[in-house]
């Protein structure tokens, strides 16, 4: 066996530390929490805080008890705690977070070994474990606040439910009172990370612009999902609505901050392709076809799963052989 | 008969209903053979060809000796019997022609006679494409291809399966989940994720 | 005769189908949603153990080498077709629970397997011995992972409700919890292995 040729993610070949990127990421995702926060008020801002402690004190003590050495610093367990409390409605009953934060660090991370060697991106498996066991709290999402009721006044907020977008476009009723400018700021239902595009936007654009995330699967996952949506659009072929497809549901933060994930994601950029191609498509036929309305979740862990398989088949040739 | 039904058939035997996330047929296999890509796509083939025919001679055989003779209760006795005989001879097949093969697959191959997977289609085509001891319209094409499909949802667990662990062998997993334990682990994870098809419609 | 309680005991934890030998698991995830469930599926296993490992042991001489395997099976498949029919006719509730499983118990790598390594080699009365023990540890590890299931994803023992106000987890009643759940107590269950040596 070749052991020693065959490395896997993340490759830091530079003198950026894992940490640092990580870090990096934290704070290019605080903006949407941030916008959150002025949507849904307090609950949101409880629900964020709830998930990333709850993590960071899972991930602890399961490094104790395992008695490996403790690296809370590397800002991995914070950030999986904090997208997760990303994915999640911004009422979400408090249970609900420290379990979700839980099963995504234990069972997403740890159990594979810790940073580096998990295979499937650990937020979503907390997520989609959520939406199993309890579809009922994950699916029951808050309207945003009314106008005139600020941060302040919110700690005393009776939330009431909305649907999300997609949710009114599976229904079959119009989404017409919904503008493009509205979907865009995020004055809609939906988990509370995803919501506001604008903000989601700004922190991907400076990943971009640091160079910690290539421009590939995002790109290409977005355009797949818009191309696919306004070929079977729900008025017959090629009449889709792709503008509202790409900025509803959870596309953008997704396909920037969970599919472009290091560790599981391919490598090589043909790879990338093959792989953010797949999540497109998945998430369309989810969108238009399964039992669910939103389907990017689902998709990128199903292509990590994939991952290792398309890794093994696009494999840079190795010189001399 | 029409497409939407081939295609639901195909989503529900390859995705939601997997033969081996969701109804656990051949998981003996599952986990013991998916170590390794070769051997894991060479056994995926081999239990997809054996699916596929045995779903048609088990059609044939319900359909034109066991409900005009009333003797469907022997039916359990009967498919398994048949089952057999041809993995038999599909195992002779593979001795002759590629011998590295048959070693690999060791224990495994005779196992294919008790592979649930492959009496588990057939009893599921009876239960699905006859209704009172009547073959429903186009039951033998829907047999055919539930055969066809449950071995390409065997196929997808069996590779994606068999990446993964090959590429855990270069990770650091605690001991005590090391192989079955963690095997069975990321098969749940991807039986949740297969659930994103839940309730597909066309 | 002479009945040898080694024999039995094995079955139990050293030897356990289940989790130690790994075998037969496709009925032990698939019919474990609830304990009833569970425990008509472990006696109708235990049932077709018995029966085909007294058989087997009794023709073990008779029956030529190379065509062994396909005359277990008619023996297995002939005592499993007795219990299907038995189930439809006393419990056909049961019978429509456990749906294709029964019939697949003919393909159970359990009975097939003690057939082959143990009842085709040993005299009768241990053959017994060995069926019951396999038997037992096969519905004590159902038992196990059924119970398990039904408390945490219906919050109910045995059909009735234990805590009023708990949110049952439903990703327990669904396949891609009793992986979950077997996984997890294959490690467990390493975890105490690895403390005691």
């Amino acid at each position: 066996m070749n052991k020693l040729t065959v490395s896997y993610s993340p490759h830091l070949h530079t003198n950026q530390s894992c940490a640092k990127i990580m870090w990096s990421v934290f704070a290019s995702l605080l903006p949407a929490g941030i916008a959150a926060i002025f949507i849904f008020g307090a609950a949101a801002l409880w629900v964020i805080l709830l998930g990333v402690i709850s993590a960071l004190v899972t991930e602890g003590l399961l490094q104790y008890f395992n008695k490996k050495k403790i690296t809370l610093s590397d800002g991995s367990a914070a950030l999986t705690g904090l997208l997760l409390s990303y994915n999640l409605p911004a009422n979400s009953p408090w249970w609900l977070v420290v379990i979700g934060s839980f099963f995504s660090v234990f069972i997403g991370k740890q159990i594979f070994g810790g940073l580096g060697q998990n295979i499937f991106n650990p937020a979503l498996v907390g997520r989609v474990f959520l939406m199993t066991c309890w579809p009922k709290y994950m699916t029951n999402f808050m309207k945003p606040l009314d106008a005139g009721i600020n941060f302040f006044k919110s700690f005393n907020y009776d939330a009431v439910t909305a649907a999300t977008p997609l949710m009114m476009a599976k229904e079959g009723k119009a989404v017409i009172d919904i503008s493009y400018w509205d979907l865009f700021l995020g004055k809609h239902g939906g988990c509370l990370g995803e919501v506001c595009i604008l903000a989601l936007l700004a922190g991907a654009l400076f990943l971009l612009l640091k160079k910690y995330i290539s421009w590939h699967i995002p790109i290409i996952y977005i355009a797949t999902v818009g191309v696919f949506s306004w070929i079977f659009g729900s008025k017959g072929l090629f009449s889709g609505d792709f503008l509202f497809s790409i900025l509803s549901g959870g596309l953008i933060l997704g396909a920037f901050f969970m599919a472009t994930d290091y560790v599981t994601s391919p490598l090589t950029r043909k790879g990338q392709a093959i792989f953010a191609a797949g999540c497109g498509i998945l998430t369309v036929v989810i969108r238009l076809w399964g039992g669910y309305p939103e389907g990017v979740s689902y998709a990128i862990l199903m292509m990590n799963a994939a991952t290792p398989i398309i890794d093994r088949y696009t494999k840079n040739r190795i010189f001399g052989r | 008969m029409n497409i939407g039904q081939f295609l639901a058939i195909f989503i529900s035997a390859v995705f939601v209903y997997n033969v081996i996330l969701s109804r656990f047929l051949g998981l003996c296999s599952f986990i013991a053979i998916s170590k390794q890509t070769k051997p894991a796509l060479a056994m995926s083939l081999a239990v997809m060809f054996v699916t596929t025919m045995s779903s048609v001679i088990t059609w044939f055989i319900y359909r034109f000796l066991l409900i005009p003779f009333n003797i469907t209760y022997l039916r359990t006795i009967a498919f398994i019997l048949v089952i057999a005989t041809f993995v038999q001879l599909v195992e002779m097949i593979i001795k002759k022609i590629s011998p590295p093969l048959y070693r690999f697959f060791g224990i495994y191959l005779p196992l294919i006679t008790v592979n649930c997977a492959v009496l588990g289609v057939a009893v599921l085509n009876i239960d699905m494409f006859f209704v009172n001891g009547k073959a429903i319209e186009g039951s033998f094409y829907y047999s055919l291809f539930q055969g066809i499909c449950v071995g390409i949802g065997y196929t997808i667990a069996m590779l994606l399966m068999s990446g993964i662990r090959e590429r855990l062998d270069f990770c650091d997993i605690p001991k005590c989940v090391k192989d079955f334990p963690l095997a069975f682990i990321i098969a749940s994870i991807m039986s949740m994720s297969f659930m994103g098809f839940n309730g597909f419609k066309f | 005769m002479k009945f040898d309680s080694k024999e039995f005991i094995k079955g139990l934890i050293k030897e356990n189908p289940t989790f130690v030998l790994a075998l037969g698991l496709c009925p032990t995830l698939a019919v474990s949603t609830a304990l009833t469930n569970g425990l008509g599926m472990g006696i109708a296993a235990t049932f077709v153990l018995i029966g085909s490992n007294i058989f087997i042991s009794l023709i073990k001489n008779i029956v030529p080498d190379k065509i062994r395997i396909p005359c277990y099976i008619v023996v297995i498949a002939t005592f499993v077709t007795i219990t299907e029919l038995f189930m439809k006719a006393y419990s056909p509730a049961l019978n429509r629970a456990l749906g294709i499983y029964v019939p697949l118990i003919v393909v159970n790598c359990i009975v097939l397997g003690r057939a082959e390594a143990y009842a085709s080699k040993s005299s009768v009365s241990n053959s017994i011995m060995d069926a019951l023990g396999m038997g037992l540890g096969f519905t004590l590890a159902l038992l196990l992972i059924s119970g398990i299931r039904e408390i945490l994803g219906l919050g109910t023992f045995f059909g009735y409700k234990i805590i009023k106000s708990y949110e049952p987890m439903f990703i327990f009643a669904l396949p891609s919890g009793a992986l979950l759940v077997i996984g997890l107590l294959m490690g467990f269950l390493n975890l105490l292995k690895n403390k005691k040596t």
